[in-house]
C-alpha cells in the first residue's frame, strides 16, 4: 500500500471492545492481570513497558520506515541516547557525523564521554573521511544527513557499507526528512532515528523520539535500555503524535514546495550572501541529495551580507516567521544556530564544520508563500 | 453494585468494568469522533435503541460514559447524562419535559446563569417561571399553576446560602405530580444524596467540587428514576410515541431511566452540547477523592468561620452552619456534614473596604468560579449576579458589601493570614 494509505492506518485497529475508529488514550500505569498463571497474557504489565497507546504509534512507524520494529522514547534525544547505550560499553568507539544537532554533539563529548566512550566525528560527506576514522573498537556509526543546521549530506549507503566491513551498527538520524522522502533502512542503514518533535506531530504539540530497527534483535536492545531507563513517551504525546502522521506526506510535499520557492528567491537577492538548501542547483551535493531521497525537505539556510550583526538584525525584525527553536512544525520558524541550538558546540569545531555565524536557518511552515517572502522581504530591507 | 458497595468504594470503582483488550487499570480516553459497527444489523439497532452500544462521540462516548455511571451511582440515581457545561445540563433537563405553554416554579436563589436562563431565555420559547422565596414552603405550592410541569432550586442557594426544605416541597410537588429538579452542586452527593428525600432529578455544575480542580468545564444530569411519568398525560415527550424513533415509546422501553433516554435522544443528538473524552477522564480524576476534598473543604470552612466570626473588620459572616443562619435547623437535617463551603461575608466599610479586601489578599484568587481546590473570592454584586435587576439581587440575598468567599483545601493558617492582609486594606479605607 502506498505511503498515504500506510500513514493513516498502519498500526490501528478499531478498538474490539466499543469499535472506537481511533486507538484510544491508554492513560493507564498498569493492566489488571486475568490470573497469576495468565500474567501478560493480553500483553501489557506497566505502562513504562509498554502501553496500547504508544505501541500503535511505534507500529505505525515502523511499517513508515520499512523497519521491523520501532521503539518510542521521551524525546528524539533520549532516543538517541537509548541507541548509543543499547550498542555501546566503555571503551567502544563510535564515528558521528561531524555536523550533528548540538544536542547530540553535548551528549557524546560532555556525557557519555565520562562513561569511557570515545568518539570520533567525522565528515560524513566524505566516505573516506569515515573509513580512516573506523578503529578496531569502532561499534557504531551515527549519521545524520541532511545535518543540523549546515544541510550537508551524507551518503547512507556508502557509509552503510563501511560500518557492515567494520561489523558496527549504522544509525541515521532520519528527522529532516521523514520517512515519506528518505529510508534510510533500504539503504542499508541498521536504525532510522526520529526526533517526532519535528514532521511526525507536525504542529509543535509534543516532544517525543522513536527508533526504528531494520531487526527485531536490535529493536529488542534498544527496547532493553528504554525499558531499563526509563526514558518513555507518554500515551497522550503517542496518541497525539499518531494523529499528525496522518497528514505527514501532505505537510511534506506542501512545506518543501515552499521551501524551494523561499530559497530560489533569496539566492536572487541583494542583500543575501548564500543560500543553502538541498534542492537549489546550486547546492554542493545536488546530486547525493537527489539520488538518496525523493524530497529536499523544508529546512535551509541562509546568510545576509554584513555577517552576524546583519543576520541578528533580520531576526529581531521579521514577522511571520517565530524566532524559536524547534522545527518541523506548521509555524515558520527561524533560528540563529551559533547563539541557540548549537552554542555548546566549541567555536573552533563550529568554524570546522561551516557553522558559520552569519548563518540563520529557517524551518518552513505552511503560511501562504507569498505571506512569507513579504516577511523575509520587508526584514531583508531592515539589513 | 451501587446498592452493595459504600461511597468511596463507588467514587473509585463504579462505572468502569476494566478494559477488557489489555486490562488497562485506569479508565481509556476514547479520544474518537465514531464506532466501526461489526455489521448493518448491529448498527441498525444502535441507532434504533434497540440496543447499547456508541456509534458517535456527539451521543455517547465510552469514557464519559464511566463518568456518567459513576455519578449515578454515587446519587443514587438511575441514569445520568454528562454535558458540555452546568448550564448545558440546566438547559437540556428542562427542555427534555417541557415546551411552549408550560410553566417552572424556581427558587430565587440561583447562580445568576440559571435566573437569566428562566427569566430572559426560556421566556423566548414559551416557557415561563414564577420565583419562590426558597425559605418559603407554601410559596412553592401557592404559585402551581395548571401548566406548572417542574420544581426547580439549589439545595444551597447561590449566594445567600439558603437551604431548599425537601421534605416539604417533596410533599408539594408529590401531591401535583410535578418532578422536583436539584441543582446539587454546591453539595455534591457526599453532603447531601438529594433523591433519598424524594427529589426527582439532580444537576450538577461538575465542573465544582465534583471535579474539584477547577480544570474543565462539565455538567451532569442525574435521573432519580422515582418519578410516574406515566401518571399523568402531562408528559407528552417522555410518554408519547417518539417520531425520530419510529414511534418508539421512552417510558414503556426505559421505564426508571426514560427522563435520561430522552435527553439522549434528543438533547445529545439535536443541541450537542457534548462532554469531550478528555475532560470526562479528568473529572473522573477529580471525582476520586471527592470524599477526602470535602472533608477538609468542610474543616476549613469550619476554622474560618470562626475567625471571621470574631474578626474586627468583618460586620457579618452568612453560612448555614452558624446558628444566626436563617437555615441553621435545614442545614442540620439536610446536610449533616457540614453545609458545603461557601461563605458569604461583609467587610466593614462598604462597598469600598470589600473592594480593597479583594485586591488586598493574594492567595485568594479574585475569580468568578466556586469550588476549586484553591481559595476564590468575588464580589457578587458586580460580576456572578451583574446581569440581573435590582430587585431580583435583593431577592437573591445580595448586599452590595458581600464578599463570596469558596474556601479551598490550603493550609487554613495561611489563608487567615492572607485575609489579615486584606482586612489592614480594607480598615485603612473605612478609616478614610
Amino acid at each position: 500500500m502506498g505511503f498515504s494509505t500506510r500513514q493513516i492506518h498502519a498500526g490501528v485497529t478499531p478498538d474490539p471492545l466499543t469499535g472506537s475508529i481511533l486507538t484510544p488514550i491508554y492513560q493507564t500505569t498498569t493492566y489488571v492481570q486475568p490470573s497469576v498463571d495468565e500474567y501478560m497474557s493480553k500483553g501489557y504489565s506497566y505502562s513504562r513497558s509498554g502501553n496500547p497507546t504508544v505501541r500503535a504509534l511505534e507500529l505505525k512507524l515502523a511499517d513508515l520506515e520499512g523497519g521491523v520494529d520501532c521503539i518510542c522514547f521521551g524525546t528524539g534525544m533520549a532516543a538517541i541516547q537509548g541507541v548509543m547505550l543499547a550498542f555501546l560499553n566503555a571503551g567502544d568507539h563510535a564515528i558521528i557525523s561531524d555536523v550533528a544537532y548540538g544536542g547530540t554533539y553535548r551528549l557524546c563529548t560532555k556525557v557519555l564521554s565520562r562513561f569511557g566512550i570515545e568518539f570520533t566525528f567525522a565528515d560524513g560527506s566524505d566516505p573516506d573521511a569515515v573509513a580512516a576514522a573506523v578503529r578496531d573498537n569502532t561499534k557504531l556509526f551515527l549519521t545524520e544527513t541532511p545535518a543540523n543546521p549546515t544541510m550537508k549530506c551524507s551518503d547512507i549507503s556508502a557509509i552503510s557499507k563501511i560500518a557492515k566491513k567494520a561489523g558496527a551498527i549504522h544509525a541515521v538520524d532520519n528527522t529532516f526528512l521523514t520517512p515519506y522522502f528518505q529510508l534510510p533502512l533500504t539503504l542499508g542503514a541498521d536504525l532510522s532515528i526520529h526526533s517526532t518533535t519535528k514532521y511526525m506531530d507536525g504542529h509543535n504539540a509534543t516532544v517525543g523520539g522513536a527508533v526504528i530497527s531494520a531487526t527485531q534483535e536490535h529493536s529488542d536492545a534498544v527496547a532493553f535500555i528504554q525499558n531499563s531507563t526509563g526514558s518513555i513517551m507518554s500515551p497522550q504525546v503517542a496518541w497525539l503524535t499518531s494523529q499528525g502522521c496522518k497528514t505527514l506526506s501532505l505537510r511534506m510535499d506542501a512545506q518543501s514546495a515552499i521551501a524551494m520557492t523561499l530559497a530560489k528567491h533569496l539566492e536572487t537577492h541583494p542583500k543575501v550572501e548564500q543560500v543553502c538548501y538541498p534542492g537549489l542547483e546550486s547546492f554542493a551535493q545536488h546530486e547525493l541529495a537527489s539520488r538518496q531521497a525523493s524530497g529536499y525537505g523544508a529546512m535551509f539556510w541562509f546568510e545576509v551580507k554584513g555577517g552576524l550583526a546583519a543576520g541578528k538584525k533580520l531576526m529581531d525584525n521579521i514577522d511571520v516567521f517565530s524566532l524559536a527553536e524547534n522545527l518541523g512544525s506548521l509555524e515558520s520558524l527561524i533560528t540563529h544556530p551559533v547563539t541557540m541550538t548549537h552554542a555548546d558546540v566549541e567555536e573552533a569545531e563550529r568554524k570546522r564544520v561551516g557553522i558559520i555565524d552569519g548563518l540563520v536557518r529557517v524551518s518552513v511552515g505552511l503560511e501562504d508563500v507569498e505571506d512569507l517572502i513579504d516577511a523575509l522581504d520587508k526584514a531583508l530591507e531592515q539589513v | 453494585m451501587s446498592h452493595f458497595y459504600h461511597f468511596d468504594t463507588l467514587a473509585l470503582h463504579a462505572g468502569q468494568t476494566v478494559d477488557g483488550e489489555f486490562g488497562a487499570r485506569a479508565t481509556p480516553i476514547y479520544q474518537t469522533t465514531s464506532y466501526v459497527f461489526p455489521d448493518t444489523d448491529t448498527a441498525s439497532s444502535i441507532f434504533n435503541l434497540e440496543r447499547g452500544g456508541h456509534a458517535y462521540s456527539r451521543i455517547t462516548n465510552p469514557t464519559v460514559a464511566v463518568l456518567e455511571q459513576r455519578i449515578a451511582a454515587l446519587e443514587g440515581g438511575s441514569a445520568a447524562v454528562c454535558t458540555a457545561s452546568g448550564m448545558a445540563a440546566t438547559f437540556v433537563a428542562i427542555t427534555a419535559i417541557l415546551g411552549q405553554g408550560d410553566h417552572i416554579i424556581a427558587s430565587t436563589q440561583m447562580y445568576g446563569g440559571n435566573i437569566s436562563l428562566m427569566k430572559n431565555t426560556l421566556p423566548r420559547f414559551g416557557i415561563t417561571t414564577t420565583f419562590v422565596d426558597p425559605t418559603d414552603v407554601a410559596a412553592f405550592a401557592d404559585a402551581i399553576q395548571d401548566n406548572t410541569r417542574l420544581i426547580y432550586g439549589e439545595l444551597i442557594g447561590n449566594p445567600g446560602l439558603d437551604i431548599l426544605d425537601l421534605d416539604g416541597i417533596v410533599a408539594i410537588s408529590d401531591e401535583h405530580h410535578i418532578p422536583f429538579m436539584v441543582d446539587a452542586t454546591f453539595n455534591t452527593p457526599y453532603l447531601c444524596k438529594c433523591f433519598d428525600y424524594g427529589v426527582n432529578i439532580t444537576i450538577h455544575s461538575i465542573t465544582k467540587w465534583m471535579g474539584g480542580h477547577g480544570l474543565a468545564i462539565g455538567g451532569v444530569v442525574v435521573d432519580g428514576g422515582n418519578f410516574d411519568w406515566g401518571a399523568t398525560d402531562k408528559y407528552p415527550t417522555i410518554t408519547e410515541p417518539y417520531a425520530p424513533f419510529s414511534g418508539l415509546n421512552i417510558w414503556e422501553e426505559f421505564g426508571p431511566s426514560a427522563f435520561a433516554t430522552r435527553i439522549r435522544a434528543e438533547a445529545m443528538r439535536d443541541f450537542g452540547a457534548t462532554m469531550s473524552p478528555m475532560t470526562a477522564f479528568l473529572l473522573l480524576q477529580g471525582l476520586e477523592t471527592l470524599s477526602l476534598r470535602m472533608d477538609r473543604h468542610l474543616s476549613n470552612t469550619k476554622e474560618l468561620l470562626d475567625f471571621l466570626s470574631n474578626h474586627d473588620s468583618v460586620s457579618w459572616v452568612s453560612h448555614p452552619d452558624l446558628p444566626s443562619h436563617s437555615s441553621h435547623k435545614l442545614a442540620k437535617k439536610y446536610l449533616p456534614k457540614g453545609a458545603g463551603s461557601i461563605v458569604s461575608f461583609g467587610v466593614k466599610g462598604g462597598r469600598d473596604a470589600g473592594k480593597a479586601f479583594i485586591e488586598n489578599v493574594s492567595l485568594a484568587s479574585h475569580l468568578a468560579n466556586v469550588g476549586d481546590a484553591k481559595t476564590l473570592i468575588i464580589h457578587p454584586a458586580t460580576t456572578t449576579h451583574s446581569r440581573i435587576d435590582a430587585e431580583a439581587l435583593v431577592a437573591a440575598g445580595i448586599t452590595e458589601d458581600m464578599v463570596r468567599l469558596s474556601v479551598g483545601l490550603e493550609d487554613v493558617k495561611d489563608i487567615k493570614a492572607d485575609f489579615e492582609d486584606g482586612f489592614r486594606a480594607a480598615k485603612k479605607i473605612a478609616k478614610a
